[in-house]
Parts: structure tokens; sequence; C-alpha cells
């Protein structure tokens, strides 16, 4: 089975995985969660007829008159047409809508911090790395700290700092709040202006990950043979550098990009509700704190589509990087 | 009196036959010596013997002293191993003695042994404390001997047992080896790609190729007046600096 | 023990010093007071909380809590990790597949919006210390669980281990005795790991209010911070310190995993970079053969590691035109290291201490970085032991052959370059063809042949060759051996040809040198070395290699 084809079905397996444990959760847990959400509907002045009710059940379970396998394969089939229920917390909106408003927020956000965080970490891993011995190794253990760091806290500090003391950024949102969102040039401006320290926040808090991890394969690499080849054949500095130390390298911080999402998309999502940005985090905490199940489970599983999206991309790209992965032929 | 019979032995991998078809016997008193390149199927063969590997096919009849065949759970107190890496084989994490102790103890004999087992393979018993890195490579090798030889087995297989060591022990490790062989009446299988050590040190060659056994027969014989194409190959290939300078003053 | 381990060691006692004591020191972190919000005083020493809780009392058992739930998920993780990653690892086969396909899946899916939804499903009442760390255990094992299988599965095929299975273990015994044992290093930074991932993700699960009922963490000290709006009220003593606890500690926690790593790893440890390779050079070069084209004289190399050791003594060699120099020893006998030395390869902490290396009217020794890169490859090329590794893996041939062209001949044109990279594959036997082919794709002979035509390139005077053969079977070693016998008659390069094995070097050299402990013990014509050996080492050097047609019999038997 060719690198490809097998990484696919990873990826379809991990996502029934999640699609499978998002329908399971509910079903397993204590508490009634359909009643709660029915009374709240019923403040927020809903509907609160049976069809309701049926839908409901369908993804939270509890009661309800048929078996589990005809929820399984109902809830599968309102997944595939996008039907991810009703949220209460923001009545009448469907949550589909609520993440369709939410999600490109956090898409940008947390996509270009990742991939900034990423590029700086891996570039001065390699300079520390090549430069061993010099005062950049005392960027290690500098980074290390912050990335053991709470992000949610740092996110506290550089406010406290940079937003409260010095007043040179906004303290929270997304956008100045009197501007009409849309494609306008003042509103991008702005937006880009609010998502300043947010970002900042994740690049600090995520960069010393990919730099020790990047530093430590950048040592092992340079007292590997085809690098005293590459000295041998009088090579610049600069080629070996690159071409031959920091391109295997990178190969274990690119093969170990899915753990490292999964604590980047994990903090940032805490990250935003001390900015109270407009993403998805938000809505999720906002979905934890009303009982608002649907929203919540229907976010989990956007996040974790993403995350597996991503995944995807990166080990595709993997295997256009290193020759030997696609020539082999056991699982990783 | 101890025999190994190998019958038929094959081994698949994944479609391809890494061991076809072999076969041969091993008596005790007697070295027999497994020559052939990387690859050839040698070492699977021993990993077959040592029961580590399980055989696609064929059969090993291993019969005692008594002309009985030993039951499949008595076995490993007859057959043992000595592996090439003397710095794999050994367990970075334990002494010496956890290295002799156990095997002497799992087959019902008194860890009182080691020191004795040590003086076997011209170890002083203070060794028993060491760990493997105090140790060099000739020194480990032959801890790894005495502890094939501590379950009192007959049956001794041998795979590249000097090939990782340096090359002035080389001939130490060999010559110790031929020594219990001789003293204790082993059956050994000497695996090995060196065909001047298998000439010099077993009774019988077997030359292997692609898996298959190409020739067969006394040392001498096979290594100096080889028939098969492909071990006149190999016997052409191997250095040897006789053929480019008469041999004048040495005698 | 490491610097680094023992300072780590150090700050995470004392941090858990600090949250067994400090609660019996601090007094009653719950007393309220209508002192709110009072920043830091001599009476509290870190200020207030909005209701007049002291916070350093709060901080105190806030960590403990911390700590308790780290420890607690990391014990249960590890020994689901452990389960999964060991256990399958081991069983190997179709166990394996699954245990991974499941930690592979576990791993991707993202382990706070998880832990978030289980949580959020739990009666707030039900939302024991024991389920917030049952579930941060679920979630948070599958890391470890990679990292475990990965380093068993290398262990598993171990030569000890088949050895103790050969000597007639069990395999329980052969798992924990034998594989544990040498897992602990992984285990133990695996373990630090978790008890961090535990504390930040339990503090960021405090902070949404979904944090174990009644318990007091440094998350729900956060949680209570924001929701007394410390931030905006600038009460930084109020969220500031329980940052700065957990921040210290993964700080600490840091640290013992870099000396956990370099433990491992020797490679990580701290070296020094020396700015010199070159202690002292001779003012004057010694005076030179007229043939010879590589003079070395009086070379000596020494590792300034504590003892220093002396690798190279006195070593005086000379290479002329066209000849095969074989320098013969064996490991650890110096040969390499004076290879590298030649051509100032040598890394710290190895010096040149004192000595001279002339390439015709070159003092290799007194070139300056620029000078000597020119040098390199040009003038003087290099083939290692174990083509295997000396190939760049991740690119095709084809790039590492034309690098050297466009690094030492930038006027080349690209068509040319190519040309002349298929001419000198042709000239060492391989199809031109396989210059798009990564080296995982060619056999060892041929890998080996690459790195000829590679050092073949600049048609330099003289090309090293370290240990070129050792890694090749004898039938592949013969061609390799022909094959260099051939370019040499046809292009009249010399070769310093090193190997551990003398029969080889009498078959191929003029000359020979047999190194040991750092010395050239012998030097003379093949002939010589081999019928007239002088040095007893040599002597007992040839003795360790049987002949295969001499007579039988006289040395083992």
């Amino acid at each position: 089975m060719s690198y490809y084809v097998r990484k696919a079905a990873f990826y379809l397996a991990a996502l029934w995985a999640a699609v499978t444990l998002n329908f399971v959760i509910p079903r397993l847990l204590p508490g009634n969660p359909v009643d709660i959400l029915m009374a709240k509907l019923q403040q927020r002045g809903g509907t609160v007829d049976p069809a309701a009710r049926k839908a409901y059940e369908t993804l939270l379970g509890t009661g309800g008159g048929g078996s589990v396998f005809q929820e399984y394969v109902a809830y599968l089939g309102n997944l595939l047409r996008g039907d991810l229920g009703v949220s209460v917390s923001a009545f009448p909106a469907k949550v589909s809508e609520v993440i369709a408003d939410s999600l490109p927020w956090t898409v940008v956000l947390v996509g270009l911090s990742t991939l900034l965080s990423f590029l700086l970490g891996v570039g001065l891993g390699a300079v520390v790395g090549w430069k061993r011995g010099t005062w950049l190794d005392a960027l290690v253990p500098a980074t290390t700290v912050l990335s053991a760091v709470p992000y949610f806290w740092l996110a506290l500090i550089l406010i406290s700092l940079l937003s409260s003391g010095l007043g040179w950024f906004p303290l929270t949102g997304g956008y100045d709040v009197v501007l009409d969102p849309g494609w306008s040039g003042e509103f991008i401006g702005s937006a880009i202006y609010h998502g300043i320290l947010p970002a900042l926040t994740i690049v600090i808090s995520s960069i010393g990950g990919w730099l020790l991890g990047m530093r430590n394969m950048m040592v092992s690499a340079m007292s590997e043979d085809y690098v005293l080849t590459a000295r041998a054949k009088g090579l610049t500095d600069r080629r070996i550098m690159i071409r031959y130390t920091a391109r295997n390298a990178v190969l274990p911080s690119v093969a170990g990009f899915a753990i490292s999402l999964g604590f980047v998309v994990s903090g940032s999502l805490v990250t935003e509700l001390v900015f109270s940005y407009p993403g998805i985090g938000s809505k999720l905490l906002q979905a934890v704190q009303n009982n608002d199940y649907a929203l919540m489970q229907g976010i989990f599983l956007v996040i974790t589509i993403a995350v597996l999206g991503a995944n995807l991309v990166v080990d595709l790209l993997y295997g256009l990087i290193d020759a030997r992965t696609r020539d082999r032929s056991t699982v990783s | 009196m101890t025999t190994l019979a190998v019958r038929g032995l094959t081994k698949t991998y994944h479609r391809i036959r890494a061991v076809d078809d072999v076969s041969f016997t091993l008596t005790a008193g007697r070295t027999v010596a497994l020559v052939g390149e990387s690859g050839s199927g040698k070492s699977t063969i021993a990993r077959m013997i040592a029961h580590l590997v399980r055989p696609t096919a064929g059969e090993i009849v291993l019969t005692g002293p008594d002309g009985e065949p030993v039951p499949r759970r008595a076995y490993r107190d007859h057959v043992q191993m000595i592996f090439q890496d003397p710095f794999a084989s050994l367990n970075p994490f334990h002494t010496v003695e956890h290295h002799l102790a156990r095997p002497l103890r799992l087959h019902g004999r008194s860890r009182d042994e080691v020191p004795h087992l040590l003086e076997r393979v011209s170890l002083t018993p203070d060794f028993a404390r060491r760990r493997p890195h105090e140790l060099s490579g000739g020194q480990r090798q032959r801890v790894a001997i005495a502890r094939a030889l501590a379950p009192g087995a007959k049956v001794i297989i041998a795979d590249e047992p000097v090939s990782m060591l340096d090359v002035s022990i080389r001939m130490g490790v060999l010559k110790l080896l031929g020594r219990l062989q001789r003293e204790e009446h082993l059956a050994v299988l000497y695996i090995t790609h060196d065909l001047a050590t298998a000439r010099h040190f077993s009774d019988e060659v077997l030359v292997m190729h692609r898996g298959r056994i190409v020739e067969r027969g006394a040392s001498d014989d096979v290594l100096t007046r080889p028939q098969d194409p492909y071990t006149r190959r190999l016997a052409a290939a191997t250095p040897d600096p006789a053929s480019r300078f008469s041999r004048g003053g040495l005698s | 023990m490491r610097p680094k381990l023992a300072a780590g060691l150090g700050l995470a006692g004392l941090i858990v010093l600090f949250g067994l004591i400090g609660p019996l020191l601090t007094g009653d972190p719950a007393t309220i007071r209508d002192i709110g919000l009072t920043p830091p005083s001599g009476e509290h020493l870190l200020g207030t909380t909005l209701t007049g809780q002291d916070v350093l009392a709060q901080l105190a058992s806030a960590t403990r809590g911390s700590l308790w739930i780290g420890a607690l998920v990391a014990v249960m993780a590890t020994v689901l990790s452990g389960i999964f990653g060991i256990v399958g690892a081991y069983a190997g086969g179709a166990v394996d597949e699954v245990f991974s396909l499941f930690s592979n899946v576990m791993l991707v899916i993202p382990g706070l919006p998880l832990v978030i939804v289980i949580t959020a499903f739990v009666p707030p009442d039900e939302r024991g210390t024991w389920n917030i760390a049952l579930v941060l255990a679920i979630t948070g094992w599958a890391a470890s669980a990679r990292v475990l299988r990965a380093q068993t599965l290398s262990l598993r095929n171990r030569d000890y281990v088949a050895a103790a299975r050969v000597s007639g273990e069990k395999t329980w015994r052969v798992i924990g005795v034998e594989i544990l044992p040498n897992l602990l290093p992984v285990l133990a930074s695996q373990f630090v790991f978790t008890v961090v991932l535990a504390i930040l993700s339990e503090a960021g699960l405090s902070f949404l209010g979904l944090g174990a009922a009644n318990s007091s963490t440094l998350g729900t000290m956060f949680y209570y911070a924001q929701n007394g709006f410390a931030l905006q009220r600038e009460a930084w003593w109020w969220f500031v310190p329980p940052g700065m606890v957990i921040a210290l500690f993964g700080g600490a926690l840091a640290l013992i995993n870099f000396g956990i790593d370099e433990i491992i790893n020797p490679r990580l440890r701290d070296r020094p970079r020396r700015k010199r390779d070159v202690v002292a050079v001779e003012a004057e070069i010694a005076p030179v053969e007229p043939d010879a084209v590589l003079t070395v004289r009086n070379l000596n190399v020494v590792y300034q590691s504590s003892p220093p050791v002396h690798a190279v003594k006195n070593v005086s060699l000379t290479l002329r035109r066209g000849e095969i120099l074989g320098l013969a020893g064996e490991s650890g006998c110096g040969k390499t290291t004076l290879a590298y030395a030649i051509n100032r390869l040598h890394r710290p902490p190895a010096e040149v201490t004192s000595g001279s290396v002339t390439f015709d009217d070159v003092d290799v020794l007194a070139l300056e970085p620029e000078e000597l890169r020119e040098f390199r490859w040009v003038r003087l090329s290099m083939v290692f032991q174990g083509a295997m590794n000396s190939l760049n893996p991740v690119t095709p041939i084809r790039a590492q052959l034309q690098d050297a062209l466009r690094t030492h001949r930038p006027s080349m044109s690209a068509p040319d370059r190519e040309l002349r990279c298929a001419e000198m594959l042709r000239l060492v036997g391989v199809d031109p063809a396989r210059l798009g082919a990564y080296p995982h794709e060619l056999s060892g002979g041929m890998r080996q042949r690459v790195m000829i035509a590679m050092a073949l390139l600049l048609d330099p005077q003289v090309m090293i060759m370290d240990e070129p053969t050792t890694a090749l079977d004898v039938l592949v070693q013969r061609e390799i051996l022909n094959e260099i016998k051939r370019l040499r008659d046809e292009l009249q390069f010399a070769v310093v040809f090193i190997t551990h094995d003398l029969p080889l070097l009498l078959e191929l050299s003029d000359r020979i040198a047999v190194m040991r402990d750092g010395e050239v013990v012998e030097y003379a014509t093949a002939e010589d070395v081999y019928l007239r050996p002088e040095h007893p080492y040599t002597r007992q050097l040839l003795a360790s290699f049987p002949s295969l047609t001499g007579d039988r019999g006289a040395l083992i038997r």
C-alpha cells in the first residue's frame, strides 16, 4: 500500500473514532443533558415540541425509544448533512451557524501563529544547534521555561504589561466594535491590530518546543557521516548547515507536528477566552458555561476535523521531503 | 551422544525464501562451519536452531546422550547460542554475575558455579561484579561464551563470534572455543563469512548462497579445491597475500 | 551528577517542599478578612485577594493541589502508556498494530477540547479530583506510548533480549528484568513530561471552571482571580504568583529532562567550542622528497579531554605520486584521527599540537579557513567507511555530486556539470541513469562506488579511504578493490588506504604503515612487511589472519 493511501486511511479511522467518541461520551457519563437542554430551551422561549427533544436525543442519548444503533445511524446522517442541532446559548441560531461565524477567526489566528512559531522555532533551533557553545545556548532554557507557562497566564501578563500598562494594544476583542465586519481595509486593519497580542501569546508559548527539538536534532545530525563528507568536500558552511544538517534535522519536527499541534490548539482555545476573542474557543467556553451541549459537541468535532486535516497536510508534505517514507512498507 | 539434525529447514519472509530446504547434522566433538555472505540466510538458520524464529517448514531434531529425542521444554538445556556483537548481547544494566547466574538457575544449577564458569573462559572470579561497559570486547565475548556453557549445553551455535572483535584478539577467542569444544566434547555450528577461519576451525564446511547450501564437505577439500562456481568466486575474492609474494624467509 | 539535572532536581524539590510544608506554615487559605486586594506587605507577603484571603497561603495549598493532580495523572498515564507502548511493541504483530493505531488516533485528537467535552457532561458535584485526574490521564498518555513503543521496538531486537530468551527466561521476566531497566531513563523523562502537562491541563480546566469540585489548585486561583477582575483592577500579585510557580516547576522539570536526555544521548552534552584546531604550526616546512605529494612530519594530535589522550604520536609518513599507502591498525590506534588531521577534519576536543602536513607546496596546517575549504576535495578527497551514512539520505545523488562542482567550479555550466557527473558514474561502473536515485535505493556496493565517483570528480592528487570496504561483502569488496587499482593506474592519483584488514593491504598497497597506540611501529614496503616484519606487533597481526591457501591446522588445532 502506498504511503499516501495509508495516511489517508489512518486519518479516516481517526475521524471515525472522534465522531464515535462524540456520540458515546454523553451516553456513558452520568447526568441527563437532554433534560437540562430542554429546560434551557424553554427559558429562551424555544419550542419544546417532541421533534426538538428527539433531535437532542439523537445527539446525546438518554431515554428515547429507538435502539442505540438507530440513533447512531441517525446521528451520522445528521452529521453528513451538516446538521449539528440548535444552540441554546445563541438561540435560535443553529450550531452550524455559530461555528461558521467564529471558525474563520480561530483558523486565521491559530493557523498563522502556529506557522510563524514553527518557522521561527525551527529556524532559531537550527542556528542555535549549529552554533553550539556560543551565547546562543542560553536561548534553550529560556524558551523552554516559556513553553511550560500556561498560555492564558502569559496572555494575562502580556495584557497587563502591553495593554493596561503601556497602552500599545487593545485590551480585548477581535476588532473595533464600532466597525462593521466586512472586507473593508479599516476593518481588516483593526482585526490585525487586535490579533497581534493573542498571536504573540501563542508564538511565545509554543516556540520553545520547536526550538529545543530542532536544536537537539541539529546537534545529532552534525555528527552524522554525511555532514563529515560535506565538510571534506569543502562545501561552504552555509550549504552544509542548510542542505545537509538542517534538511535532515527538520524531519522529526515535521513528523512530530501532530503531537505539538494538539497542544497549541488546546492552549489557544483558553487564550481566546482571556482576550474575549470572537473565535471558536470563546464559543466553546460559552457553550460550557451555558450547558449548551449541542454547540459544545459541534465545536469539538470541528476542531478535531481541523486538526486532523492540518496533520494530514503535514504528513503528505513529509512524504515529499523524505523519499524514504514513500518506499517504506510498514505502518509508522 | 548428543546430535542435532536439521532436515529440510525452510524460512519464508514475505514470499522470499531466506532459507531454502537446508539439511545437516551436528554431532558431539565436531565443528561444522556455515559460510556465506550477509543475507545468505545463515543467521536465520542460527535463530531457528536457537528457537528464536519459527521455521516455515522442516524439522530440528535433538537427540540426547541416551539416544532418545529431547522434549521441547528441555531443548534449551542442550542448545545454546553465542551472538555476533558482544556489545549488544550483554545487557548494559546488569552485572556479569547476573548474566551467568540466571541461566545457571534456570537450568537447575547453583549460582556458586559462576567463578568456575569464569575460569573456564580464562577470566578471574572478580569479573563477576563488573558491568559490560567495564569490559573489553574480547572479555565480553568470553562472558557470552560462559553464558552459553552455563546450562551445560552440548550444542553451541556460534553466530559470527569474532567478527566484531579486534583482529589481534580474534584468534584468542577462537582458540578458546576450540579448546572448550575438545574438552567438553561439544557440537559446534560455527557461522562466519570468513573462509580462512572456517577452514582452520572446522571439520566440515557448508557454503550458503541465497538460502541454499551450494557446496558441502570436509573443510580442506571445499575451501582449497572448491567445485561450485560460487564457492570458487568466494575463495578467489578473499584477500590472500601469499598469492602476491612467494614465501621466502618465513618458514 | 550532571549540573542541569542537579539544578532541575533542586528547584523541583524546593517547589514540592513548598507544596508539602507551606500549607502548614501559612495558615488557613480560606480565612476572609476585610482588607480586600491589599498589595504585598510585611503582614501579607503576597498581598490579599478580593475577599482578603492571604495569597501566599492560597498559593501554598494550591501548589499542593496541583502537584497532587500532576502526580496522580502521571502515574495513571505512565501505566497506560506502558501497557500500550511497551507491551504492544514487545508482543509485535497484530497486537502491536492495533495498540499503535489506537495510540496514534488518541494522539491526533486534540486533548483539551476532548477533556472539556467529557468534564462538561459530568455534573459538577461528581467532578472529584480522581475523576478529573482519570480524564486527564486517559487523554494524555498517547504521546508517551509512542515514545516508549519506539524505544521498546529497538530494545526488543537487541541481542541481549534474544540471549535471555535462549537462556529460557519467561516473557514477563524478559520484559521486566531485561527490557524495563533500560527503559528507565525514557520512562522517567516521559513521567516528568506528563506531570507538567497534567498541571498545565488542570490549570486550564480549572480556569474555565471545569476543575474538580472543592479543590484548590493553581488553576482555581486563576479562576477566582479572573472572576474577581484581578487584571482590570491591576492586582498583579493575585495572578502572577501561581503562574510563576507553574513556570518554575515546568522549568525545573525541563532541566531534569535535559539532564536525562544528555544521559541517553551523550552527543547533547555541553561542549565548549574551541576556536583553533591547530595549536602550533611549524615555522619552516620540512624538506620534502622530490616525488612526494603528501608529507606528514612529526604530527601529534591530542584529545584535550581530562585526562588528555595523545591519539597520534610523532607520526611521519610520505606519500609518493600514484602510490597506494596502506595504514593498518586496530580500533583506537589513531589511524582515523590521523587521516582526519591530515585534512584538518578533526573536531574539538581534538587538536593538532605539533608537526606539519605538506601537500606539494601547500602547508596544510597554516591554511586560513577559506583557503582550507578551497583546498579540500580539489587536491585531496576522502571516502569514508559505510557509504550507508556518508550520503545525505534526503537528496538524490545527483545533487550531492553536483554540489562539489558547484562549489569548486562555479563557472561550470549546468549541462557540463551533468555530463561530468554522468562520466564519473560510468567510470566507476554505475549506470548514469541512477543519478536521480536516492541513497536508500542503491545497494551498499553501489553507494560506495558513487562515493568513489564523487571523490574523483575534481581530479584530486590524493584520495584518503577510511575502511571503504569494511561494511561490504567479500565479493563486492573484491570488485571495489579491483576498481580502485584500475582507476589508480588510469588516473595516477595516490591513495591512503586505512583498514584493520592486513591481508587486504598486503595485496593492495605499495607501502604499509602499521599503527599502534598512536605510533607508527612499522613502515616498509608491503613485501617487507609480509616477509620480513620487524616489530613484534606486526608479527602478531600477521598471525591473526590464518591463510586460506597455506598449511592448515598449525594455528588452532
